[in-house]
């Protein structure tokens, strides 16, 4: 639709030379713009399958030479790595899918006028989109309520999303009523029709909060930070990537330090060094957003859409 | 509503339903009372951990003992003590549960409240049996001699509290069903429908009330000389001490200027170039081929979604000792060191640039969704009249998406306090602390971080949280003033 509008908004006119001037321009500018951001992660990723004294000498700058791999399976070493990237996965998984479960049936049931009670119970979600009480008593609710040091932590808090709560139920007002009014003459009760017609048909907008969640599930550290400092074994990804960006001693020591004598001997011939081993982290860390990212686009822009609507 | 309610004699029911009244009330406080530390029946003893509510004493026995591992490995107590008081607390809270299932059975049928009284008899039994473990768990230590000043075991008042809670739910339960009639044995389990959807929607209710308006009850921590570990008492009350140290304190004043002008500057220099999104997205709709556009739409939103830890993997590639930038100036042969991450020089600068990298592309993208919903009948028009191009972006896209500027505008002003704290958070080193601090990375390091003061971070975050409060109703106000239309 956006495509057909950009036609008729640039038919009609000839192309003066200002206007190929400023068409030429405009690419230009769209073309760095594109460069500036995409650029940086084509430096760590070539940075992180050249040859390391290439590397080293910071020789790699625009393009890759030795390539080797040695550097990605030097990572299965660092045993936090592997242990975060699976509390990372399981709580971007769980996370999402309890979040999306909840936001729906939350998001339906407030559509339900004959509810008791239900503007009380809207406003009282709507209200906690523009408060909170603040980061000290929020952690010391948390830690009062034993959820501190345990992985709950990253999924029950966040089951609630009254935002979420909002699209969805802004979504199922917008589909047609008739729907449902057949389905509970013939009997159906208000969760066989959640499941069997208002799931279906709410799929788009359950997949956008979906991929919203699921990123920022990813995404998140603040709350591993925080709330599980001392439990290490829990921290996420983003959280123990951090921990090695700023570890300032011999990184290749530490990471040969468990492993066995030919996995030692195999990292120091690679010279591996502080640099490229903090760039082989980033890089895992960042692959896997950058590989679903193209598929979820589209949601993306149909939530930005919503989310307009909204705001 | 239903046959047999309605049939009913009249007094009967309202006798049923003001018990009801008391029963739910009961079940509610012993709800939200059982999450409380400080109103723990559990903590009979010195011994078990301030932060323990009867809920977590009844869940965890890891918890329940997390303090006395010392007293337990030398013999001061004994650990079936512990294990009465932790099964007390389980049968109290077990009975908690089950007398909430009575409340929410109480709004069934008649059929469904026989069944429900069943619950809340067993429920009231429970809570009073669990407080009676209580106290005998109580009593054991109590009259241990040696070591009793360590041990120091108490009867807690909520003792008493969930007791008469626990009656209250008993007697009201077999007083419903002694009142109710017998239902028929042929009736089904019934509710009317606007119930059973509350109780549907009453565990998302529960939840938000536990994890958003639960921690408000933390704001108590602001008047009390609190350390982790202490616990608040009349001896740790401090009245408004620390409100009158913000200001009296010259240290805390001076750190509470220099966090605000941080977190004013790096906001403002944030609102001040928010325009340039929105020149972005005009430029972008004027781009021709539709696949370079997808191209871009989907290329410089990439940053938006990876997270702060990422960008500043990112930003130590590029700009690190050994990074892309000293590498490149190397090569053009001008030998260069430089840390460009570390120094305090140009910080508001440098966080506006990289909140830009992040953010520019997408916030553009919302200008994208609202130009594709202007009316091309629009340009049409100007084309006929002989309008040029720079003439539609100028008398047509601009003025359509002023509207949504203003929104976006007014939203982030009422949120000029809070830039969260991830992106400073990363950034933070010894030397730029000074002018990297925003409020909310000032109220994690001093709460959180080094643990010097909790009551000072809580007041901090409860100005922040009014004051954004305030600024979001004045924005909203502004909004209906200027545009005849809310905004929140």
């Amino acid at each position: 639709m956006r495509g057909q509008k950009n036609e008729l908004n640039h038919a009609g006119y000839r192309r003066t030379a200002g206007d190929k001037t400023f068409d030429t321009l405009n690419t230009i500018f769209f073309a760095l713009f594109m460069l500036l951001c995409l650029f940086p992660f084509y430096y760590l990723f070539i940075n992180t399958i050249s040859d390391n004294d290439l590397v080293a000498r910071g020789a790699i700058n625009f393009w890759p030479e030795g390539l080797t791999l040695s550097n990605y399976i030097a990572l299965k070493n660092v045993s936090d790595l592997g242990t975060a990237f699976l509390v990372t996965a399981g709580r971007t998984i769980l996370g999402t899918i309890s979040m999306v479960l909840v936001s729906a049936f939350a998001g339906y049931l407030v559509t339900k006028k004959e509810m008791a009670h239900r503007q009380f119970f809207y406003r009282m979600l709507v209200i906690t989109m523009y408060f909170n009480a603040g980061l000290i008593p929020t952690y010391l609710n948390i830690r009062m309520l034993g959820l501190t040091d345990t992985f709950w932590v990253y999924i029950i808090p966040a089951l609630v999303m009254p935002f979420n709560i909002i699209l969805v139920k802004t979504y199922i007002e917008s589909i047609p009523p008739d729907l449902e009014e057949s389905a509970l003459i013939d009997g159906a009760g208000y969760f066989k029709i959640f499941t069997s017609i208002i799931c279906p048909l709410s799929m788009p907008i359950l997949a956008t909060i979906a991929i919203f969640g699921a990123v920022g599930h990813w995404n998140s550290f603040v709350d591993s930070l925080i709330y599980n400092q001392t439990a290490i074994q829990l921290h996420t990804l983003q959280h123990v990537l951090y921990t090695y960006l700023n570890k300032t001693s011999n990184l290749a020591a530490l990471m040969n330090s468990g492993a066995d004598a030919n996995a030692a001997a195999a990292a120091a011939e690679s010279a591996l060094n502080n640099k490229v081993i903090k760039y082989t982290i980033s890089m895992v860390t960042i692959l896997p957003i950058l590989m679903v990212y193209p598929f979820m686009t589209r949601y993306f822009q149909k939530g930005i859409m919503l989310g307009a609507v909204k705001g | 509503m239903d046959a047999t309610l309605s049939s009913r004699p009249k007094q009967r029911t309202s006798t049923a339903d003001i018990l009801y009244y008391v029963l739910r009330i009961a079940v509610l406080l012993a709800m939200a009372l059982m999450f409380f530390p400080d109103l723990s029946p559990a903590k009979v003893t010195a011994l078990i951990n301030k932060s323990v509510s009867l809920f977590s004493a009844g869940l965890s026995y890891n918890a329940l003992i997390a303090d006395s591992g010392r007293p337990l490995r030398l013999g001061w107590v004994q650990a079936g003590s512990f294990q009465i008081l932790h099964f007390g607390s389980m049968a109290a809270v077990l009975g908690i549960v089950f007398a909430g299932a009575c409340g929410c059975m109480s709004l069934g049928n008649l059929r469904l409240k026989r069944l429900g009284n069943v619950f809340g008899i067993a429920g009231g039994a429970l809570i009073i049996a669990g407080m009676g473990m209580t106290y005998i768990a109580y009593h054991q230590f109590a009259v241990i001699v040696e070591k009793a000043d360590r041990i120091a075991a108490v009867l807690p008042n909520a003792i008493y509290l969930f007791a008469l809670l626990g009656m209250l739910v008993l007697l009201a339960s077999v007083g419903v069903q002694l009142i109710l009639p017998r239902a028929a044995k042929t009736d089904e389990y019934k509710m009317a429908a606007r119930y059973r959807l509350m109780l549907m929607f009453l565990p998302i209710a529960v939840l938000a009330f536990v994890f958003a308006y639960l921690p408000l009850y933390g704001w108590r921590y602001a008047f009390y000389d609190y350390r982790p570990g202490g616990e608040l008492s009349a001896d740790t009350y401090a009245g408004f001490k620390y409100f009158t140290m913000l200001v009296q304190n010259e240290a805390t004043r001076n750190d509470m200027i220099r966090v605000l002008r941080n977190t004013l500057a790096m906001s403002g220099l944030g609102i001040a170039v928010s325009w340039l999104p929105l020149v972005i997205a005009i430029l972008m709709a004027e781009i021709r081929s539709k696949f370079f556009l997808r191209t871009v739409q989907t290329i410089i939103t990439i940053p938006n979604f990876i997270s702060w830890v990422l960008v500043y993997a990112v930003a130590l590639a590029m700009f690190n000792t050994d990074g892309f930038v000293n590498s490149f100036l190397g090569l053009l042969g001008i030998q260069s060191d430089a840390n460009y991450l570390m120094g305090n020089e140009h910080i508001w600068l440098k966080m506006l640039a990289w909140g830009m990298w992040k953010g520019v592309g997408w916030s553009s993208i919302i200008y994208v969704a609202a130009i594709s919903g202007i009316d091309v009948s629009l340009y049409e028009a100007a084309t006929v009249d002989g309008a040029g191009r720079f003439q539609k972006m100028r008398y047509i896209t601009l003025p359509s998406l002023m509207p949504t500027y203003m929104v976006l505008l007014l939203l982030s002003v009422a949120a000029i306090l809070s830039n969260g704290m991830d992106q400073y958070y990363v950034f933070q080193n010894a030397q730029n602390t000074s002018t990297i601090e925003v409020l909310d990375l000032y109220v994690y390091n001093i709460g959180i971080g080094e643990g010097t003061s909790i009551p000072l971070s809580t007041i901090v975050g409860m100005f922040k949280t009014l004051i954004s409060l305030l600024l979001l109703f004045i924005a909203n106000r502004t909004s209906k003033l200027v545009r005849g239309e809310s905004i929140v």
